[in-house]
């Protein structure tokens, strides 16, 4: 009979082999799935005098059009032109 | 008993449980376990995340100054709206809009009377976190409803559908949850696309007069020629407007002497679709429930304009989160592109419409 044939140190084996490919499996899995991306927020300002453009961190409450601060080479009134997130780990 | 013995023991007991389990149907019963601890440790995922918003929306609420903000999040969180009987289809647009408009003042005025004293950027804030909090407690508890009826009445059928359809409903609850940070900080999402190209046509234009309709922004401008219109949703708060109703009654003002109507607005995308693709063709580019989309098109068909649409395809991601910086490039490309097809679509001293469809959160 085959159950004659297989041996207990047989069965230990199939078992240790079936816990082994469970394992790659949920392994690569895990690995398949993409790593979630970090974003920060930014905001181009543009001085309404000399066009001069500054990236800054967001700011809550900030919108487009908004006027804040001055600009450090004339000291004009500067506009927020647009606000977006970018990945962190991206250089921008 | 030698080894070869005790292998036999084990496949005949084996074998003998396997045929036991068949026949009395106790290896679906296990399935069954196994699915709805699955569904159970996907639903806490999701309680985990409106936890977490609940407790950011009443922090926001305190800092506004409300004493008791769990009272009102119950009360705008769980605030529904019953669709209009569509058996007998008679006037259901005017229903269905009465029913929206009905349902923006109410929210509007239970939001007031807890915050007297906050300004309409504020109060618009609160009003989208408090529906997206809605949203995910109107998800989870279907969910959860759904668990619950197939664990009592054996339905292993319901309990497989809702393994299967589990990931899809989690990632657009962890979109839900990504989306509340821009609506408590006034950031522009994807959807401020329509509005932020009808902005930079408003910068890059003569204003010649503006005024303000029912949150709806219209301005008449000069532009390359050309008599412009620009409509938008008032902002920089989370508004949508009333575009389809100030559009129609533009044309009416205008006895009909227009010459085209554009509507931008964002669109979500195909997967094979890149983001921050432009779509030109024909229609309504609005995606209301009916009464401004209709509104427009009964305008434009009555004296017989022609009626474009301009479109930005971006995923549901990228429509309700953060406007990402492929998306504002997208937008940059937009104004171009409409530009263009007014200069070749118009001759000069014609005048056109501009509508930009979306939320107008932080845009001006």
């Amino acid at each position: 009979m085959i159950f004659q044939l297989i041996n207990f140190e047989t069965i230990i084996l199939i078992i240790v082999l079936t816990i082994l490919l469970l394992l790659l499996t949920t392994y690569s899995e895990l690995k398949r799935k993409p790593r979630k991306p970090e974003y920060e927020t930014k905001e181009i300002l543009e001085c309404t005098k000399c066009r001069h453009r500054v990236l800054e961190d967001f700011e809550p409450g900030d919108f487009i059009s908004m006027y804040k601060n001055k600009c450090p080479k004339c000291g004009g009134l500067m506009k927020v032109k647009a606000i977006y997130c970018i990945e962190k780990t991206l250089k921008y | 008993m030698n080894s070869s013995d005790w292998s036999s023991l084990f496949f005949q007991i084996f074998w003998i449980i396997f045929f036991i389990m068949i026949l009395t149907g106790a290896n679906q019963r296990i399935q069954m376990k196994l699915w709805s601890l699955d569904v159970r440790n996907k639903l806490r995922v999701m309680r985990r995340y409106i936890d977490e918003d609940n407790k950011r929306i009443e922090n926001y609420l305190r800092n506004l100054g409300v004493e008791n903000p769990q009272f009102l999040i119950r009360r705008l969180a769980n605030y529904f709206i019953i669709e209009p009987v569509s058996i007998e289809p008679t006037d259901i647009i005017k229903r269905l809009d009465h029913l929206i408009r009905n349902e923006e003042t109410s929210v509007r005025k239970i939001v007031s009377q807890y915050l007297p004293n906050i300004g309409e950027y504020e109060r618009s804030l609160v009003e989208t976190s408090l529906v997206i909090l809605g949203v995910l407690e109107q998800v989870y508890k279907i969910v959860q409803h759904y668990l619950i009826v197939s664990e009592k009445e054996n339905n292993w059928i319901l309990l497989m559908q809702l393994v299967l359809v589990m990931p899809q409903i989690l990632k657009y609850v962890e979109i839900y949850h990504n989306a509340l940070d821009p609506f408590l900080t006034g950031k522009p999402i994807g959807d401020t696309i329509g509005p932020y190209i009808a902005f930079k046509f408003i910068e890059n234009s003569d204003v010649v007069s503006q005024k303000v309709i029912e949150d709806t922004c219209v301005l008449e401008t000069r532009f390359e020629n050309r008599r412009l219109f620009i409509i938008k949703a008032k902002g920089p708060g989370s508004n949508v407007g009333k575009p389809g109703k100030v559009l129609a009654d533009l044309i009416e003002n205008l006895k009909g002497n227009v010459d085209l109507v554009i509507t931008v607005d964002a669109a979500l995308k195909l997967e094979s679709e890149r983001v921050g693709e432009i779509a030109e063709g024909i229609g309504a580019a609005i995606g209301d429930p009916g009464p401004e989309k209709i509104a427009i098109e009964r305008a434009t068909s009555k004296y017989n304009i022609p009626l474009k649409a301009i479109v930005v395809k971006i995923g549901l991601e990228d429509a309700i989160t953060t406007m990402k910086k492929e998306v504002y490039e997208a937008c940059e490309r937009a104004y171009e592109y409409i530009r263009r097809v007014i200069l070749e679509t118009t001759p000069p001293n014609s005048t056109v419409i501009l509508a930009g469809i979306g939320n107008t959160i932080g845009v001006s």
